[in-house]
């Protein structure tokens, strides 16, 4: 009965045992000419872990052009044009297009991101990553997912017509939505990613529909003046405010990222804001002390793929934002206590 | 005897696919053979757990359970013929039953239609003529007299809708200017958390599940 079926299992294992030795070799011949990239390639090369490394490394160092088409419930598809090349010099240059509508253009010129949206004026950041429809940092540094999040390796199709390698990454307390990746098995690079729930419904979709890998950067690039670019904004850096109330529950590989008192530009309100995070996804706090005059009710619900949760607990009003469970965010927020 | 359990494993996992007719032999097995069926269900169950796909709740077997549920329900008697049953008027009651659900629908999208009219509806019991804060609007351009206008008893549910919208707005501007650094300053901030976390654990002790 289960012999049969174990007897299988090992029997692919011996199978595959001459390509898991043959693989390291592999890859530490390749390392070994990338030169500086082989410290973070430490795992078993045909692990979930090795092939984040894997993209990781493709996104930062290759010249490429993607297309792709970001899916929310109840919201049109948006689809998004995302270069990527890097110049003679080494400097990384990367450029995101919303290609509906007025559009919404983001550039990216070492660690000087510029926006240009409409109705805003244009505006730089200093920031190593765009702010985009995809969480950056997963791109960039998959091993910090590593404290809140198991990497699986689950199989192989074909994604965009191309052959791709799936990944499943889920939160290893289970107290935060999953995510669906397919790379290329060429290059590395994402070819498909879907947020999962808690009950395995898709959440959220970005679906790759064309990707070019050249060997150099795509000309758009060298018509860039940086000179030509908006200045960067720089946001007083928030002085470390002491706040008389304390979270007592994050979920794992959770931490703040920020903390400060601000007050609403829609409202005039004056609100403790946290942000959370944990490398995929950013969860905003807002406390305020609760008001007689402004009874609220309770409130949980979804606005596309962000969770609200607001909640009168003690005397605060809480409203939680992200895309996080309902339930996780009720969590972190009945642990919301003051200091003694 | 075990030949049949690896061809059907082999099946389950997606291995099969050489020629269709042997993946229509081990189909019609399964069919015919109550412990394959078993292991049918089985195969796939350990597969999902593999791969952790398994759903947070599993319902094992609800076809048996709705069958046993049904054999265990009390007999009803037939009733007599009546006009119901002439094949004419049992064609017409479906529709009847369809129309109530119409009607329900109907009722459902008045009721949504006037809840989005009174949102609209601008602050009519304000004393004097102030324009109304558009939440929508960037960078802090938040009238003066706000705070007292809101001293004037208003519908908590238009309040509470314009509350989450800023908060709304608010989320998504912190996400907009959220700024990353690669290399600097990342390992002191979650040192400073950790530092943080250890602090707050000596102080309380019950944490939510």
């Amino acid at each position: 009965m289960l012999k049969t079926l174990l007897n299988k299992i090992f029997g692919r294992v011996i199978w595959a045992l001459p390509f898991i030795i043959a693989l390291p070799m592999q890859s530490f011949a390749q390392a070994e000419q990338t030169g500086n990239e082989a410290t973070s390639i430490t795992f078993p090369s045909n692990s979930a872990q090795a092939w984040l490394a894997k993209m990781s490394h493709a996104v930062k160092s290759l010249n490429y052009s993607i297309s792709f088409v970001l899916l929310k419930p109840g919201v049109d598809a948006q689809p998004y044009l995302w270069r990527h090349g890097v110049n003679e010099e080494g400097l990384e240059m990367e450029q995101l297009n919303l290609l509906n509508g007025p559009g919404r253009e983001v550039v990216r010129i070492g660690n000087k991101v510029s926006y240009f949206e409409p109705n805003v004026p244009p505006y730089s950041l200093q920031s190593s990553i765009i702010n985009g429809p995809f969480p950056s940092e997963l791109f960039l540094r998959p091993e910090k997912l590593l404290l809140g999040y198991e990497f699986i390796m689950v199989g192989r199709s074909r994604i965009s017509g191309r052959a791709a390698q799936q990944i499943r990454i889920i939160s290893k307390d289970k107290s935060r939505f999953g995510l669906n990746v397919w790379l290329d098995q060429e290059t590395g690079l994402l070819l498909k990613m879907n947020l999962i729930g808690q009950e395995s419904q898709l959440l959220e979709q970005i679906q790759v529909t064309g990707l070019q890998v050249t060997k150099e950067p795509d000309p758009f690039f060298a018509k860039i003046e940086p000179g030509m670019l908006p200045d960067v904004v720089n946001f007083s850096p928030s002085s470390a405010i002491d706040s008389p109330w304390t979270i007592n529950y994050l979920p794992k590989g959770m931490t703040i990222v920020k903390r400060d008192l601000r007050r609403l530009s829609g409202s005039g309100e004056v609100v403790e804001y946290i942000m959370l995070s944990d490398g995929l996804v950013d969860i905003s706090v807002y406390m305020q002390e609760s008001n007689n005059n402004k009874p609220q009710s309770n409130l949980v619900g979804t606005v596309q793929t962000d969770t609200l949760l607001t909640i009168q607990h003690g005397e605060l009003n809480i409203t939680i934002i992200g895309k996080l469970p309902a339930a996780t965010a009720n969590a972190i927020a009945k642990s919301i206590q003051r200091v003694n | 005897m075990s030949q049949k359990f690896e061809d059907l494993s082999a099946l389950v996992d997606g291995e099969h696919s050489e020629q269709p007719s042997s993946s229509s032999r081990v189909l019609n097995a399964v069919k015919n053979d109550a412990e394959l069926q078993q292991k049918w269900k089985s195969y796939h169950l350990i597969r999902d757990g593999l791969r952790q796909e398994l759903p947070a709740n599993i319902n094992f077997d609800i076809a048996d359970k709705v069958a046993q549920a049904l054999e265990s329900e009390p007999e009803i008697l037939a009733p007599k013929r009546t006009w119901r049953d002439l094949p004419l008027v049992a064609q017409v009651i479906p529709f009847t039953k369809q129309g109530g659900q119409m009607a329900i629908a109907a009722s459902v999208a008045v009721a949504m239609i006037i809840g989005v009219q009174q949102l609209n509806q601008p602050d009519v019991n304000q004393p004097f003529n102030a324009a109304p804060p558009i939440p929508g609007i960037q960078g802090g351009l938040s009238p003066v007299s706000f705070d007292q206008t809101r001293a004037v008893p208003n519908s908590d549910g238009v309040e509470q809708r314009r509350r989450i919208n800023t908060f709304l707005i608010d989320h998504k501007q912190q996400l907009r200017f959220k700024t990353t650094q690669l290399i600097d300053d990342e390992t002191s901030l979650l040192q400073q958390t950790i530092e943080k976390e250890e602090a707050q654990s000596d102080l309380v002790e019950n944490t939510p599940q």
